[in-house]
């Protein structure tokens, strides 16, 4: 195997057991002289060794006992499994939706229509500040228009 | 298990089950998805035992679960994918060091992530060689393409992974 022939990507079949012989031998002869080669060796060597050292996943609790249940029809297929996913969740959806409404039905106060008499509001504190000979208030308006002393 | 050697689909299940659930789990990176997808595989195992030849059952097992998987993929083309670069040599770093298969249980999360960054094509055959243990010629007749084509994904995603883990700061 002539070096033109060489790819990079050989270097992971090569961890792999998976190159001939004469490829095998043409990439120990690469390494030898390639310090690039031996640096990417060793970064997809360590790599690939977190991967393979990753712990097994366990699947949640009771799945098994489930899937492996005479009484339970399973396993299902894929789509009624999400079908019936997504179903319990519209039902969730629709049930938070309702409560809500009925929670702002309920709970919440309604916005009050009156309109609080602002005018008349105004001349009395102003009449009763000025009665107290506060200064400021002294000089506040009422609806006429007048300053009342 | 029957008299001709072939197991039931629950024998299957009980002593095969943390396999098929481990390589559904590395291949969608969610709980939800990998129990939709061994249960859609163990359907599949129901189905496919009576034609079944006695042989490597977890290999056999592999190829079921990776198909349903990319059947899935193919359907719904529902996970977005994290864009890599097409060359990793531009951006992988130096090595960090053989220590890191001693600290991959405390980086599990960080390489599974890692992993489920990974565009489907390069995904599948790292799962399937460094997960399932696969052989390439294996790898190639589950998803249908050259050996060559094999080598080059799987080596490309062995890049691209130590990229997103060095980017993440997982790895030095």
């Amino acid at each position: 195997m002539s070096p033109s022939e060489l790819t990079e990507d050989m270097l992971s079949a090569y961890l792999d057991g998976e190159l001939t012989d004469s490829e095998r031998a043409a990439v120990d002869a690469q390494l030898a002289t390639s310090g690039e080669w031996r640096e990417v060796l060793s970064e997809v060597e360590a790599t690939r060794a977190l991967v393979r050292g990753l712990p097994v996943r366990e699947a949640p609790t009771g799945f098994w006992d489930a899937i492996l249940d005479p009484n339970i029809a399973a396993p299902i297929p894929i789509e009624s499994a999400r079908r019936r996913r997504a179903n319990r969740a519209l039902r969730w959806t629709a049930g938070v939706a309702a409560a809500a409404a009925i929670a702002a039905v309920v709970l919440v106060p309604g916005r009050s229509e009156s309109k609080p008499p602002v005018a008349s509001l105004v001349a009395t504190h102003a009449a009763r500040s000025s009665m107290s000979q506060e200064p400021i208030s002294q000089l506040a308006t009422v609806a006429s228009g007048r300053t009342l002393r | 298990m029957t008299a001709d050697g072939v197991p039931t689909w629950e024998e299957v299940a009980r002593e095969h089950g943390r396999f098929l659930y481990n390589v559904a789990f590395r291949l969608t990176g969610e709980d939800e998805d990998a129990l939709d997808l061994v249960q859609e595989s163990l359907l599949r195992v129901r189905r496919g035992l009576e034609t079944y030849q006695p042989g490597s059952l977890e290999g056999w097992l592999a190829r079921i679960v990776t198909n349903v998987f990319l059947d899935e993929v193919r359907r719904k083309r529902r996970r977005p994918t994290q864009a890599l670069p097409d060359n990793p040599d531009l951006v992988v770093p130096p090595s960090a060091g053989a220590d890191e298969v001693a600290r991959a249980s405390g980086l599990s999360d960080e390489i599974q992530a890692a992993l489920a960054a990974l565009p489907d094509e390069f995904r599948v055959p790292v799962v399937m060689c460094d997960v399932a243990d696969r052989s390439y010629e294996d790898i190639a007749a589950t998803l249908g393409v050259p050996i060559g084509t094999v080598r080059s994904r799987l080596h490309r995603g062995r890049r691209m992974l130590r990229k997103v883990l060095v980017e993440s700061g997982a790895v030095g």
